[in-house]
């Protein structure tokens, strides 16, 4: 489990926590209620107000309380490390205060609901509503002190370095200033404030370092001295709370120069006093600042206090490692014998982890599983393992320095280094013949192989084919000019003026032709109208005159075409010039296939003007009776509908008498057709 | 310092930055305009509770700055006479004369006469009857309207039983009733909630005292075992009256002030 305390919520000041939550109510509720309304809405206007400021202060409070760890459900190294620094008491104190204040403002709701069901007025319920929120704000307001404390714990809180108390750990200890800081900031990174007073360290501080591919965490802890545990301050309390509870190797610090201002005498007095702390735990006794005085020039005295705290560590109480106990010693500031300490800590705490682990229930079911197979020898003759002859020849010249491999690594350095030299791949190829390495190797494309369309000399075939076509050219050029020096004209200059003349009359005409179809707009066939004649060219004068040219008497066609011409509406009634007959019409109309004029019996009344009836008989049928009976059939379709007073399809009928999108939703302004 | 206050480790090893001073002497500077930039912003709600709030701290400041000067000031220092202090030469005289005493007892027989209820409240607003009361609806078309439900709060004992609903003329719903009541006595200052034993007098009518109504300007009942106040005898009281200071139904709680 990860102990990350970094994720706490801020608490709020009281003032603020009511800030929020007031105006949170008033965000997210509805403002406008009228008097007028029915009651029960305005009672539910206002019970709603009252409810959701008592979730909102609920879900916060209980984010608050939820967030907080519980000093009895983690680790008890941090549960007692809370203790020493936020007193444990006061710190349940405020969660629980927090928790009651949740429950009542919670009961104040469900009153205050009660209430607001009987409410007769908007007065009254606004009343009842205010009260409401005010009472719970009241109470809130009385415990702005344990929000301000459990402010301040969350920011040291969050603080705390990351300690994880189940993984290796080295734990360093000792009096103040021995060098504790140093060596951390020797083996890890953390880059641990260092300086030459005592309780510089004021809380414990965390590294990490490597040792045999293992992630180490490396503790450093604050001095501590000698004195009964009701004495301690907060500093040193934090020291003992890991040694007490953190299953680590401890590391103990003495400073054999006594620079630190504690004698080897206290030293190892204080080693005694807390040597309860170090049962069950891999214990290592380190000697620091050898560089001012080394081991051996210690008084004999101070030697026998340093060998009497060995004699402890190899007491029955410690795990022993090895019966050659060695006394690692070290200086900080040469650096020399660090790592000799870090080596012996970390040996030591992974052989106390590997015998933990087999002397507990787990692993003796994972070694129930386990079989190491040992086959028994069968007979006294020895199989070593069988190493081919030229290895070994190779293994004997290697060995000797005989035979020298050379790397392309080598080869690259010597032929010019990176990016010059170009790796042989081909050397290594596998064939069966070696002279084979080398050979080209053709290249298919498309399952054609590209050598066979390479033509080496393209470019000059290419050359001599253009030089070939250009010759080509100039001749065709030249042979032309020849046939037309041979193809001169024959004809006299009365011949040309009149070929010039039919060469124009049919220039003319083609353009003419064109320009009356554009203008009928590329109608195929020519209309009788003034559109395909804007410029009044069809008259009968020039009629006249054109056919006239051709020796043809224009008279009957100039008349029939008279006759022809549109009748204008809207003419006044006249004598009519039917009664004269037109005799000489006669076989005009007649080649026309025309109708006769009626021609009325009686000379005293004049032919009335008939109405004009379309030239087609038919209207889109063959002929008359073909019209006349689709009539028939169509009236005899509506008979029956008819008799039975059907609507029929001439009937005026409404297909929808509510079209939806006419009478849905509301009306606005303009809004009379789409809704 | 713990490990993870890396400001405070980088200011400490290397310091601030050049122009931290400035920097903060100019924000400093700023403030006054920020905030009225702010205060002319606001409006509403937002507005009123700022200018309050700065209301008050400028009072604080003024108050504090005017202690600073005090403490420069020059000043003769002034003994008050106590009150009820007498000359050396008056000392042995008898303080308090006959005619005083008897002033007073009449004075204080006057006052019992002139009304046992001399009350915090003397006055209170006539509620009307249809203020007070609900019509409601009963019977099989709903034609009926003789019954009554009180919209006010009302004490109900606790050995109450209702009647047969179907005879039942006034309901007091239990949604509005209380039990318990917030009692300040007027010469401790502090406030008690305390046990209701009865509706002593509504000003309204004798019905409503009867009913229960408890309103502004009821005298109420009220347990008081727990102050342990004695009589002159020497006896506990535990029952004493109380008046009723607000709006119970209005504000979810009854509020009185104790009758001494």
């Amino acid at each position: 489990m990860q102990y990350n305390f970094k994720k706490i919520t801020t608490v709020p000041t009281a003032k603020d926590f009511i800030d929020v939550v007031l105006s949170r109510t008033q965000r997210q509720t509805p403002t406008v209620v009228h008097r007028g309304y029915a009651i029960t809405r305005i009672r539910q206007f206002y019970m709603r107000k009252v409810k959701y400021t008592q979730t909102s202060w609920n879900e916060k409070l209980s984010k608050i309380l939820e967030d907080f760890p519980r000093v009895d459900d983690i680790h008890p190294f941090y549960s007692d490390l809370l203790n020493v620094l936020y007193d444990k008491d006061h710190y349940k104190l405020a969660l629980g205060q927090l928790n009651t204040a949740k429950n009542i403002i919670d009961k104040i709701a469900k009153d205050y609901v009660k209430l607001l069901k009987y409410g007769d007025s908007l007065y009254r319920c606004k009343q009842l509503k205010r009260a409401a929120l005010g009472r719970m704000c009241t109470i809130m307001k009385k415990h702005a002190a344990s929000l301000a404390y459990l402010e301040q714990v969350r920011q040291h809180m969050s603080r705390l370095p990351s300690i994880d108390p189940n993984t290796r750990t080295i734990l360093v200890c000792g009096y103040p200033n021995v060098g504790k800081s140093s060596f951390m900031n020797k083996v890890t990174r953390a880059d641990v404030e260092v300086q030459p007073y005592a309780f510089t360290t004021k809380s414990i501080y965390v590294g990490h370092t490597d040792y045999k591919y293992l992630r180490w965490q490396v503790l450093d802890t604050p001095g501590i001295l000698d004195r009964p545990l009701e004495e301690r301050n907060t500093i040193e309390m934090q020291s003992i709370t890991a040694m007490a509870h953190l299953r680590a190797v401890v590391l103990y610090i003495v400073d054999a120069s006594e620079q630190c201002g504690y004698t080897i005498k206290q030293q190892a007095d204080l080693f005694h006093s807390i040597k309860p702390l170090f049962a069950n735990k891999p214990l290592v006794i380190a000697v620091n600042k050898v560089d001012v005085r080394k081991l051996e020039d210690l008084k004999p005295e101070d030697a026998a206090l340093i060998a009497g705290m060995r004699a402890a560590v190899r007491g029955p109480a410690a795990l022993t490692l090895g019966e050659e106990e060695e006394l690692p010693c070290m200086s900080t500031l040469s650096e020399e014998g660090v790592m000799e300490v870090k080596r012996v800590c970390c040996d030591k705490l992974l052989a106390a982890r590997v015998e933990q682990k087999l002397a507990s229930r787990r692993a003796g079911e994972v070694l129930n599983r386990l079989h190491v197979a040992q086959p028994k020898p069968r007979d006294n003759i020895s199989r070593p393992a069988v190493i081919p002859h030229s290895v070994a020849i190779n293994k004997a010249k290697k060995a000797s320095g005989e035979l020298k491999i050379v790397t392309e690594k080598m080869l690259q350095e010597e032929n010019g280094g990176a990016g010059v030299y170009n790796a042989d791949l081909r050397k290594n190829y596998l064939l069966d013949n070696d002279d084979w390495k080398y050979d080209i190797m053709p290249e298919i494309y498309n399952g054609k192989n590209v050598a066979d369309f390479i033509d080496p000399e393209i470019d000059e075939r290419l050359a001599e084919l253009e030089r070939e076509e250009e010759e080509l050219e100039a001749k065709f050029q030249e042979d032309k000019a020849a046939a037309e020096m041979e193809m001169e004209p024959d004809l006299d200059d009365e011949e040309k003026e009149l070929l010039g003349q039919v060469r124009a009359r049919r220039a003319k005409l083609v353009s003419e032709h064109r320009r009356k179809k554009s203008v009928a707009n590329n109608v195929p066939t020519m209309r009788r109208d003034r559109t395909s004649d804007p410029e009044r060219r069809l008259t009968t004068t020039r009629m006249k005159e054109s056919l006239g040219a051709m020796g043809i008497d224009t008279t009957l066609a100039v008349a029939r075409a008279r006759s022809a011409s549109a009748v204008r509406e809207g003419r006044k009634r006249s004598r009519s010039l039917a009664g004269n007959g037109g005799d000489e019409d006669v076989d005009a109309m007649d080649a026309d296939g025309e109708e006769k004029p009626r021609v009325h019996s009686s000379k005293s009344r004049s032919v009335s003007v008939a109405r004009r009836t379309s030239k087609s008989k038919g209207a889109g049928l063959r002929d008359e009776s073909e019209k006349m009976r689709a009539q028939k059939l169509a009236d005899k379709a509506q008979r029956k509908m008819n008799k039975r007073a059907k609507t029929g399809e001439a009937d005026r009928v409404i297909i929808t008498k509510m079209p939806k999108h006419l009478f849905s939703g509301k009306r606005g302004n303009g809004k009379t057709d789409r809704r | 310092m713990p490990q993870n206050e890396h400001i405070e480790l980088f200011q400490k090893r290397y310091g601030r930055r050049l122009d931290y001073y400035e920097k903060k002497r100019k924000k400093e500077a700023r403030e006054p305009h920020k905030r009225s930039a702010v205060a002319k912003k606001l409006i509403g709600l937002k507005a009123k509770l700022y200018a309050k709030k700065r209301h008050s701290e400028k009072i604080t400041m003024k108050k504090t700055i005017q202690q600073h000067s005090e403490r420069t000031n020059k000043h003769k220092v002034e003994e008050e006479a106590a009150p009820g202090a007498i000359p050396a030469y008056l000392l042995d005289r008898e303080q308090t004369s006959r005619a005083k005493v008897l002033s007073n007892t009449i004075k204080q027989k006057r006052k019992e006469k002139a009304g046992k209820w001399e009350v915090p409240l003397p006055k209170v607003r006539p509620i009307a009857e249809d203020e007070m009361f609900r019509v409601m609806r009963s019977g099989k078309r709903q034609k009926k309207s003789w019954k009554r439900m009180i919209t006010k709060a009302t004490f109900v004992g606790p050995g109450f039983t209702r009647k047969p609903p179907k005879y039942e003329r006034f309901i007091r719903p239990s949604g509005l009733r209380f039990t318990k009541a917030h009692i300040t006595h007027p010469e401790l200052k502090c406030t008690f909630q305390l046990d209701i034993l009865g509706v002593k007098k509504n000003p309204n009518g004798p019905m409503y005292s009867s009913l229960g109504v408890l309103t502004k300007g009821t005298v109420i009942e009220v347990n008081v075992s727990e102050l342990g106040l004695v009589t002159p005898g020497g006896k506990v009281v535990w029952g004493k009256y109380a008046q009723i200071t607000n709006n119970p139904e209005n504000d979810g709680c009854v509020n009185g002030v104790l009758l001494v």
